[in-house]
């Protein structure tokens, strides 16, 4: 019974939460390891086969998902294709740089520039728009904090 | 809408794009309760202590500068708007971007109080929410592999439970323990609920306790076990 008490005892110490909390996940993760891999067939948001676009030439690839803007429209799939009637109308849309770009080389659709900025991703930002509000909130809180810690904890210290 | 979960009729929805926000009796009563609370924090004026002085008679007042609590205040508000939001989300991916958003929110009302040892508290609060992360997002990315969607309507009307959607359970169920749920516990090791000025700080309390009980909803979904 003494060394239950003492085992609670020595819990009751923030510093051994994280080792406690990183011994059960890396339990949990090794175990992950064997369980059966069951993927789904009917993915929501379908992809080409792998390396297809990149043998076909397609600066764009990996994330060519066709049409013209306005006027045809690209391969996006919604949950809900009902509250996106607009769904994938500028999929395809390129700003003149990315075009530019986009002509000069065929790893436009890799390089680190060509998304979101040239080639919108209109998964992200109208079928899951607001998750990119909550994305940017939570760096923008992160930075909130950060930037307090720094001015009072560092910088204005003296002040006491 | 004849839609039930687990019991409870839909009384309405929100959509926006894939990220349906439904509403039925249960969560709608966390939702407003996680609303009420936060409008309380933000009117509310922080506590002041009275301690009695060694050797007098006198009593001294402990008050905390309202430089101070502003930032304290300002984070438990959106604290207080992150759990309202996972309250009602429809999609799995949302709730644990919620989730995220409360728990770094914690973090810096943890970290925000001036005492070395809350600081030292908030550190090691921090180093759980940085390993949290990986099974949050990552218990969502095996159930979304495992079932094909993060509409929790759409989970709520699978008929059947793989192997790989509990382990994502179990992983999602870590990461949230790990980004809210020992949040109170480092607060009150670091006896911030007795620091001045604290009061609104049971935020987080409120916030682990709801989002804890919205979690148990979702893995019921999931996993079905009735």
């Amino acid at each position: 019974m003494k060394s239950i008490g003492r085992l609670w005892n020595s819990l009751a110490n923030p510093e051994k939460i994280p080792r406690l909390f990183a011994l059960i996940l890396g339990i949990v993760l090794i175990a992950g390891l064997f369980i059966p891999l069951a993927l789904d067939n009917q993915q929501l948001y379908p992809r080409p086969a792998p390396q297809e676009q990149i043998n076909a030439q397609d600066p764009l690839a990996p994330y060519d998902r066709g049409g013209i803007p306005f006027e045809e429209r690209g391969i996006v799939k919604a949950q809900y294709p009902q509250y996106a009637p607009a769904i994938g109308e500028i999929t395809a849309y390129l700003s003149p740089i990315a075009i530019s770009v986009k002509n000069t080389t065929l790893y436009y659709g890799t390089s680190i520039y060509s998304s979101p900025g040239g080639l919108i991703d209109e998964i992200l930002y109208y079928t899951r728009g607001f998750d990119t509000v909550l994305e940017s909130s939570i760096l923008m809180m992160a930075f909130v904090i950060a930037s307090w810690i720094a001015l009072n904890f560092t910088m204005r210290r003296d002040d006491e | 809408m004849d839609i039930t979960i687990l019991g409870s009729q839909i009384i309405g929805i929100i959509p926006l794009g894939d990220i349906v926000f439904y509403f039925t009796q249960f969560n709608l009563f966390m939702f407003a309760t996680a609303l009420a609370f936060t409008a309380i924090v933000a009117i509310s004026k922080t506590e002041t202590q009275v301690e009695a002085e060694f050797g007098k008679l006198g009593d001294r007042a402990v008050t905390v500068a309202k430089k101070e609590f502003k930032i304290r205040r300002f984070l438990a508000i959106i604290c207080g708007l992150a759990t309202a939001g996972a309250m009602i989300t429809g999609d799995l991916f949302d709730f644990t971007l919620f989730v995220c958003l409360t728990g770094i929110v914690n973090i810096g009302i943890v970290g925000a109080v001036r005492q070395v040892d809350v600081l030292d508290a908030a550190y090691q609060y921090g180093l759980i929410a940085m390993m949290a992360s990986l099974p949050l997002f990552g218990g969502a990315a095996l159930i979304l592999a495992a079932t094909g969607t993060l509409s929790l309507l759409e989970i709520n009307s699978l008929t059947y439970t793989t192997p790989m959607m509990i382990l994502g359970s179990i992983l999602l169920f870590l990461g949230v323990a790990g980004e809210t749920g020992v949040a109170p516990f480092f607060a009150t090791k670091a006896e911030m609920f007795r620091t001045p000025g604290s009061p609104f700080l049971l935020i987080i309390h409120l916030s682990s306790l709801l989002i804890l009980v919205r979690l148990i909803e979702i893995l019921l979904m999931i996993n079905k076990p009735f």
